[in-house]
């Protein structure tokens, strides 16, 4: 009777946890990047950083479950001419030597009711060893030719803005402006 | 046409390289001002490059004008007759030498300072001369502003007293003699 009650209460517990489990997935760096842009004179200085690495779990059923932390990799920021790259990842904007991370953690998801592959992110990133809150717009697409409702293979975007000032990155700032766009392009896999 | 200098002529190798410097200093004080005011963009960051590669021929030239002088010895100054004149004549050739010593160094100091390569003529990345550091790199400008500035009056000064006087100073500077 016992084993049978226990045996119950597993099935029980998997049941109801299972639907609200969130799904987890794995990060494709390759074919996973960061897009920045900066106003610059008349101009904007472009460039890209890695993903060093993600912890992704999407919770299709309860979306506020569902949490999404990134790290970036700051001495492999590249921007569209040498210069520009060299002053990024130099003392004065990102210092990568001392923080060769930007990590952002999710803290709240709310998916917007007209639009259910999009969301509004709130959470902290930290640039610089500076701590602070952030409010992104996400978006999930499935890869071409893959059918609705298919949850292997993803791309999570993410766009937000950040103030140089607000995190001590503000070298050049005579020169170069103070808000710098991001957006995300994340390639997740399920894991199975 | 001697390239060496006499008692009383400037040989061709002095002459050159005092019209050298003379047109490529007067186009870097404009060029330096306009390069300093601009609105910098994509467009046109590549004019400091461009200024402190010409600033570097210009310390390198100044270099071999000073070694060529120990070689072969620059004439006198054509006397005047009055005193303040040649006196104000001497000290604006020395207040050159200075300056076109202090102008470069202090931009290649303030340049490296920043902690970006000092990249001249898109190839040769000339060491640091200073710390990665704000107040040297705007101490070093302040310098260099300053230095520019005195150079410009020395140059003013210096055309002034060599068209204004009918000697023959001009004529050995451009012929020889
Ligand atoms: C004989 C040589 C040179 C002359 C006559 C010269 C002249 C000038 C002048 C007139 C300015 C404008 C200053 C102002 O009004 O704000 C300037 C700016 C500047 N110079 Fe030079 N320069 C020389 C050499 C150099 C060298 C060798 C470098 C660097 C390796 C350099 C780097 C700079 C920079 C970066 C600025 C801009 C500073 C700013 O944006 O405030 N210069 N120069």
């Amino acid at each position: 009777m016992r084993i049978i009650l226990a045996s119950l209460c597993v099935w029980l517990t998997a049941a109801v946890c299972g639907w609200a489990m969130p799904l987890t997935y794995a990060l494709n760096e390759s074919e996973s990047r960061v897009g920045f842009e900066v106003p610059f004179g008349p101009d904007q200085i472009t460039g890209t950083m890695p993903v060093r690495s993600a912890d992704i779990a999407l919770d299709f059923e309860r979306p506020a479950n569902s949490r999404i932390s990134v790290v970036l990799d700051v001495g492999n920021a590249q921007a569209n001419f040498p210069f520009a790259t060299q002053a990024l990842r130099g003392p004065r904007v990102l210092d990568a030597s001392q923080f060769p991370d930007i990590s952002f953690v999710s803290n709240t998801i709310e998916v917007r009711a007209d639009a259910p592959s999009q969301a509004l992110l709130t959470g902290d990133i930290t640039i610089r060893g500076v701590t602070r809150p952030i409010t992104l717009d996400a978006e999930l697409f499935r890869p071409a030719g893959r059918a609705l409702g298919e949850r292997e293979q993803l791309f999570v975007r993410l766009e937000g803005a950040v103030s140089r000032a607000a995190f001590g990155a503000s070298g050049w700032d005579d020169l170069v402006g103070d808000e710098v766009s991001l957006n995300l392009m994340l390639r997740i896999d399920l894991v199975e | 046409m001697s390239a060496r200098n006499t008692d009383v002529s400037f040989g061709w190798v002095t002459r050159t390289l005092h019209w050298a410097m003379a047109f490529g200093v007067l186009a870097m004080l404009g060029f330096g001002s306009y390069i300093a005011r601009m609105e910098v963009g994509m467009s046109n960051i590549w004019m400091f490059g461009v200024h402190k590669s010409i600033g570097i021929v210009l310390f390198a030239l100044l270099a071999v004008r000073i070694v060529w002088h120990f070689v072969s010895p620059v004439p006198e100054s054509l006397p005047s007759g009055v005193g303040w004149k040649d006196r104000a004549a001497v000290w604006v050739h020395r207040a050159f030498y200075v300056l076109l010593i202090v102008v470069p160094l202090s931009g290649w100091i303030g340049s490296g300072a920043t902690g970006l390569d000092v990249l001249v003529f898109n190839r040769v990345t000339l060491p640091p001369l200073a710390p990665v550091s704000e107040a040297w790199e705007e101490a070093a400008f302040a310098v260099h502003f300053v230095a520019t500035k005195l150079l410009a009056l020395c140059v003013v000064l210096h055309i002034a007293g060599a068209v204004m006087r009918k000697d023959g100073t001009m004529a050995r500077m451009v012929r020889g003699a």
